[in-house]
């Protein structure tokens, strides 16, 4: 939904579960994308926890720690997402007068809602969705209740076995084979993919180097840095400004992603663009591992149209650094607007190969697979 | 949402006798001019929580509470007022009605909690984290005016009760819990937890709120175990705490204290001339106050009748009460229907229901009853 359409927005007001109070201050530029007031957000949700509402408890759970920001990562919000639906499906009763199919398809669909109030769905949980909408649709109908539900909740365990679990697996033995001796690593950010296969190339006694590229205001390379140093890995650390300066050192460049696009864009975190685009520079191979489930047959050309605006007081903040307010005075002024943008899509000519489930393919390719292995969201 | 509500409302408090008596057993003790209990009941009301049970101690204030409650409450709440054996502690007093309990948590409430924290918030953290216990802790509240201190030193168990609390760095997390008469001895720390943790704050200035979310499966199994266990605050929180390494954590919430009133006077009081009445006050329906009285931080009930010339500081006046001209009542609790006759001085005193005062008496931390007949 685009959010400068005024009449739309109402509507999803009236029928909307958490109240949000909208930023006043925007940037122009980004009027269709949603941004609210990031304060008020958990404190109302919390209070309207025992409220009427049909809403399943593990659901209710999962969109408050989206909101707190608990969950982060694709995968991890996949999961807990279908996890979630998987017991509320295990919970439902059809009501009388009603089939199982329509009724259950609108009460995902209602959950579906909720969680895209608490935090705007990622591409790949989009997906997740679809299919379990798809596998709902074709539930054959001489299927008792409790069948029909056993057997839903089979196929959401498969999914995330198949289709995050073992990918993930797959990916990591496929792109340790690109690891040589002696190789300087560079990865941004905090991608899960790459720290299992950092961690798996360890294990197998190869000799490399880490350099963590880290960005405000999430800071999400620290996490990363304490777990691979805690696992014996030599890294490197250092921010997004010094990246140009520590490229020339650096082999071979691996980066996750929250989806890959159709013409081979690749949409990820911001900073992730800019670190391609600098070892693209230095003539530095860009791997992307991505599993295939997160791959869409949409186009994009740049990160405006489709992005997810976050707190913008998190940029005006340093983290650790409390005496550091320079824009505290200036925070209310209608001549300052902050922007924090969390995704950016990185051109396909920057990517060298992108590795994932089904074997490693070069930007291009993406469409193929979309075309072949996604028919009819089977995702077979 | 899964959640079954607990409020322990007690019974007959030894520690507050003078003012607790066979009709008013202590949850039906008023606070500003309200029973105490009626707090925590609307609070519940409020988050839409209309299924309640309420465990009285002692089958006579168990009948009393259960008849104020269906006579308040009517048709807004659904309450269960379960009595169970008087002195079994309140831990006890959660094992004695464990078949009632069913849903997956239970939220324990204690009856005199005045808060203005939303049950709601403390499910949904204990939910988020998918903790064993969520506790809610508030900084402790602040003590009266230096000249009690001369009483304090004659009556120790008037200061508050103190409590280590260890917190992890983003404070969510409770590491660890020792509670007021442990302290005198070496504080001793889990290991296991520090390791896991890393950092712990500990402070002395919080207190332990008493409202808690708790894991059934969990509350039920500790307290099948530990037979000894009497006092939720005092074992069985410290236990589950001790006992948790980095799975199995409780989360904290900093909580608000006591509501402060600012100045609330009822339209039918009656001030003399030359009254003044300082912020903090609360004075209820039809009473009436003579000349140059003086009220500061205190609470006074309905159908007072307050002589010229009285000082009342830091103190709570019940109902129907009469005071003489020319008293002082500083830092005391004088209960309803009490005659003070002039020139009476009360400090720190607990005076007890229906007691009459002579004139020109002086008293200093006393507490004075009725003999029972």
């Amino acid at each position: 939904m685009q959010f400068d359409d005024k009449s739309r927005v109402e509507k999803a007001k009236k029928r909307a579960v958490v109240n949000q109070t909208e930023v006043r201050n925007r940037v122009e530029l980004f009027r269709h994308l949603p941004q609210y007031e990031h304060g008020t957000q958990l404190p109302d949700l919390e209070s309207k926890f025992f409220r009427n509402d049909p809403m399943h408890r593990a659901v209710y759970k999962v969109g408050l720690q989206y909101l707190a920001g608990d969950i982060t990562g694709g995968n991890a919000r996949c999961i807990a997402m279908l996890q979630a639906f998987s017991e509320a499906i295990r919970d439902y009763t059809t009501p009388a007068e009603k089939t199982l199919t329509r009724d259950l398809t609108a009460k995902i669909g209602s959950y579906v809602s909720f969680l895209i109030e608490c935090r705007p769905l990622s591409i790949s949980m989009g997906n997740a969705i679809r299919f379990l909408k798809n596998r709902i649709a074709k539930l054959p109908l001489t299927l008792s209740e409790s069948e029909a539900k056993t057997s839903l909740c089979l196929d959401i365990d498969r999914f995330i076995n198949e289709k995050i679990i073992l990918a993930d697996r797959v990916i990591v033995r496929h792109a340790s084979t690109k690891i040589r001796d002696g190789d300087v690593l560079l990865t941004y950010g905090s991608s899960c993919v790459v720290e299992m296969l950092l961690s798996h190339a360890l294990e197998l006694g190869k000799k490399f180097h880490v350099v963590i590229v880290d960005s405000r205001p999430k800071l999400e390379g620290q996490s990363l840095l304490r777990r691979l140093v805690a696992n014996g890995l030599n890294c490197t650390y250092t921010h997004l400004n010094a990246v140009s300066y520590i490229m020339h050192e650096v082999t071979r460049v691996f980066l996750g992603a929250s989806s890959i696009l159709s013409n081979g864009t690749v949409y990820s975190r911001v900073g992730t663009a800019a670190v391609a685009m600098v070892a693209n520079a230095f003539s530095v191979p860009v791997l992307i591992c991505c599993e295939a489930y997160k791959f869409h047959e949409r186009v994009q050309l740049d990160s405006i149209c489709f992005n997810e605006l976050g707190d913008p007081q998190a940029v005006a903040k340093v983290s650790g650094r409390g005496d550091v307010n320079y824009l505290g005075s200036l925070g209310n002024k209608d001549n300052l607007q902050l922007l924090n943008l969390m995704y950016d899509a990185t051109p396909s000519e920057y990517i060298s190969m992108i590795v994932t489930d089904y074997g490693m393919i070069p930007p291009t390719s993406v469409p193929v697979i979309v075309r072949e292995y996604c028919r009819d969201q089977l995702w077979i | 949402m899964d959640f079954q509500v607990v409020v322990l409302a007690g019974g007959f408090s030894k520690k507050l006798v003078p003012l607790v008596s066979k009709e008013v057993p202590k949850a039906l003790l008023p606070v500003a001019n309200r029973p105490v209990l009626s707090y925590v009941l609307d609070l519940l009301e409020q988050s839409n929580l209309k299924d309640l049970i309420v465990v009285v101690e002692g089958s006579d204030a168990a009948f009393r509470v259960g008849g104020w409650i269906s006579a308040a409450y009517l048709d807004r709440l659904h309450v269960d007022v379960a009595p169970v054996p008087e002195d079994i502690g309140t831990a006890g007093a959660l094992r004695a009605i464990s078949h009632h309990l069913t849903a997956r948590d239970i939220l324990v409430v204690s009856g005199d909690l005045v808060s203005d924290v939303p049950p709601g918030a403390v499910a949904a953290a204990h939910r988020r984290h998918d903790a064993v216990v969520t506790a809610t802790l508030c900084s402790n509240p602040v003590s009266g005016p230096a000249d009690s201190g001369s009483s304090g030193a004659k009556d120790k168990t008037k200061k508050p009760g103190r409590n280590i609390i260890g917190l992890d760095p983003s404070r969510q997390f409770l590491l660890h819990i020792a509670a007021g008469a442990e302290l005198e001895k070496d504080l001793r720390v889990q290991k296991s937890i520090l390791r896991a943790v890393g950092e712990m704050e500990l402070r002395a200035d919080l207190m332990d709120a008493h409202l808690y979310a708790i894991k059934r499966s969990v509350l039920l199994e500790v307290l099948d175990q530990k037979e000894t266990f009497q006092s939720i605050k005092k074992d069985v929180l410290p236990y589950l705490v001790r006992s948790q390494l980095v799975t199995g954590e409780a989360n904290h919430l900093s909580g608000y204290s006591f509501s402060a009133h600012n100045n609330l006077i009822h339209p039918s009081a009656e001030l003399g001339s030359k009254t003044t009445v300082g912020p903090h006050c609360l004075l209820g329906e039809g009473s009436q106050m003579g000349d140059k009285c003086s009220v500061k931080r205190s609470v006074i009930g309905r159908h007072c009748r307050i002589g010229s010339s009285v000082k009342i500081v830091n103190s709570v006046v019940m109902d129907h009460v009469t005071i003489g001209d020319g008293c002082s009542v500083q830092g005391s609790v004088v209960c309803s229907n009490v005659q003070l006759q002039e020139r009476v001085t009360l400090k720190d005193c607990q005076v007890g229901a229906s007691y009459v005062v002579t004139a020109g008496s002086e008293y200093r931390g006393e507490s004075l009853a009725k003999k029972e007949k």
